[in-house]
């Protein structure tokens, strides 16, 4: 099946620590799975349960300089620990939801705050707000093999040297074999496939000339630095 | 060859009437494009003018790349009890941009296709009832059902064109493609103001009235005057 009409896009990959490129199918996002964050945003974590949402395969991006997206006027950040799988399936139980999980990172999910607040407000799809291009800020894979199961440890980020996140991954509402099992019971998960596991509270607003660092203890840190965008 | 730690994903793409395959990149959707649609949704709620909805920021949602279907056989999704059609028209891209103009956009169009947007309904609805995100609803597995991609210069009559969807032979959907509230190139400036468009993309440009449930058994026909028609029947999960 060469025979394209014009070159296909690159294959989407992010590097593996000690080596090596994954190479991502499909991003997964969880929301409201910390409850501080839930309570920070106006709702109350024991009516509201956690929910998942996607951000295009091509919205990666590994750091580094990063251009201020279009259309919005608040961007935010999320700091989260992702995991990437190297197999998958429908129906996973969460005791075997661990041997799927090839590794872990830190990443940011970017939010432009205002359209998802637009679109709750019209109980309209968030995707302008969360599936913005270079959404998917994620540092280094580190492998499994090396760490284990991470269901625990320090989750921060900080803006110009400034903690505005900090956290444990023990505090989620869904752990991380749950979330596995509850979204094979909605998609096949496949090889390749990034979960972005929610954020902790003290999100906010990124600018132009920002730094900002998420780490996961036991991880690779993840830094990136908004620009302003020409174009 | 590049050092993947895992194979990587087949590269999605969609047959070209005449030869060829389109890569896929991204598939953006617009909602409510047909205005008879809005009401037969939302109901009593709809208060928009057709002026106003032209106005409004446009409805966009999003599949994954790889929720492209060709048609066939297509088992009953995961976790839905009321699965549904929305027979539309699918723009496939060339090329694209940010911040695009309607006449430039026209310029960047590969060709047409008739496509099927598939949706977890039940699971939509308690979406918007909690004003959550759509995406267990739209980004389903097989979820974006398409036939071949017709070339643009091979298909000038697009205003002149007509959307017909039938369930097991009888007619669901039938509309003609003027009556969207945005024609196709404004959608595709619309979404250059979010998104940056490139080679590759396909947009889902709404469904008009007549939206309805499927189950295993039902067989879907959809056609849009002479692109490829769509067809595909629903089997047990």
């Amino acid at each position: 099946m060469s025979d394209f009409v014009f070159a296909p896009p690159e294959q989407i990959v992010v590097p593996v620590a000690g080596g090596g490129l994954f190479p991502v199918r499909r991003i997964f996002c969880v929301g409201k799975n910390y409850a501080d964050h839930v309570k920070e945003m106006g709702g109350d974590p024991k009516d509201v349960p956690p929910v998942f949402f996607t951000k295009p395969a091509d919205a990666v991006h590994t750091g580094g300089k990063f251009n201020f997206p279009l259309a919005t006027d608040n961007l935010h950040h999320e700091g989260e620990m992702v995991v990437a799988l190297k197999s998958g399936g429908t129906h996973i139980s969460e005791a075997t939801a661990a041997s799927h999980i090839f590794g872990y990172a830190a990443g940011c999910d970017l939010t432009r705050r205002d359209l998802q607040a637009a679109a709750k407000e019209k109980r309209g799809p968030w995707d302008t707000a969360k599936a913005l291009d270079d959404g998917a800020v994620i540092g280094p894979i580190t492998p499994a093999s090396d760490i284990g199961v991470l269901d625990k440890g320090s989750i921060s980020l900080s803006v110009n040297g400034e903690t505005r996140q900090q956290s444990d991954l023990s505090l989620m509402i869904w752990s991380l074999p749950e979330i596995i099992a509850r979204l094979s019971g909605l998609f096949e998960l496949k090889a390749g496939d990034l979960i972005y596991t929610g954020t902790p509270e003290g999100v906010g607003a990124l600018v132009v000339g920002d730094t900002c660092r998420i780490e996961v203890e036991g991880l690779s840190p993840l830094d990136f630095q908004v620009y302003e965008r020409h174009g | 060859m590049r050092d993947y730690v895992i194979s990587p994903p087949t590269q999605p793409a969609i047959p070209v009437v005449g030869g060829g395959w389109f890569p896929v990149r991204r598939i953006f959707c617009i909602g409510q494009n047909y205005l008879a649609d809005v009401k037969e949704l939302i109901g009593d709620h709809v208060k928009e003018t057709e002026d106003e909805a032209k106005k409004a920021i446009p409805v966009v949602f999003t599949k994954p790349a790889d929720s492209i279907c060709l048609g066939g056989n297509i088992p009953l999704p995961l976790s839905t009890d009321n699965l549904h059609y929305e027979g539309e028209l699918v723009v496939a891209m060339k090329s694209g941009g940010t911040n695009l103009s309607p006449s430039a956009a026209e310029e960047m169009i590969y060709g047409f296709a008739v496509g099927c947007d598939l949706t977890r309904r039940d699971l939509q609805e308690v979406a918007k009832e909690l004003s959550g995100p759509w995406d267990m609803a739209k980004a389903i597995d097989n979820g974006a059902v398409v036939g071949g991609v017709m070339p643009e210069k091979e298909f000038w009559a697009l205003e002149e064109a007509r959307l017909m969807l039938s369930v097991n032979n009888d007619v669901k959907q039938e509309e003609d493609l003027k009556a969207m509230i945005k024609p196709v190139w404004n959608i595709i400036s619309d979404i250059s103001r979010y998104f940056e468009v490139k080679a590759g993309d396909l947009i889902f440009t709404g469904t008009p009235s007549g939206v309805g449930q499927l189950v295993p058994g039902d067989r879907v026909r959809i056609g849009i005057n002479d692109l490829a028609p769509v067809e595909f029947w629903i089997s047990e999960p």
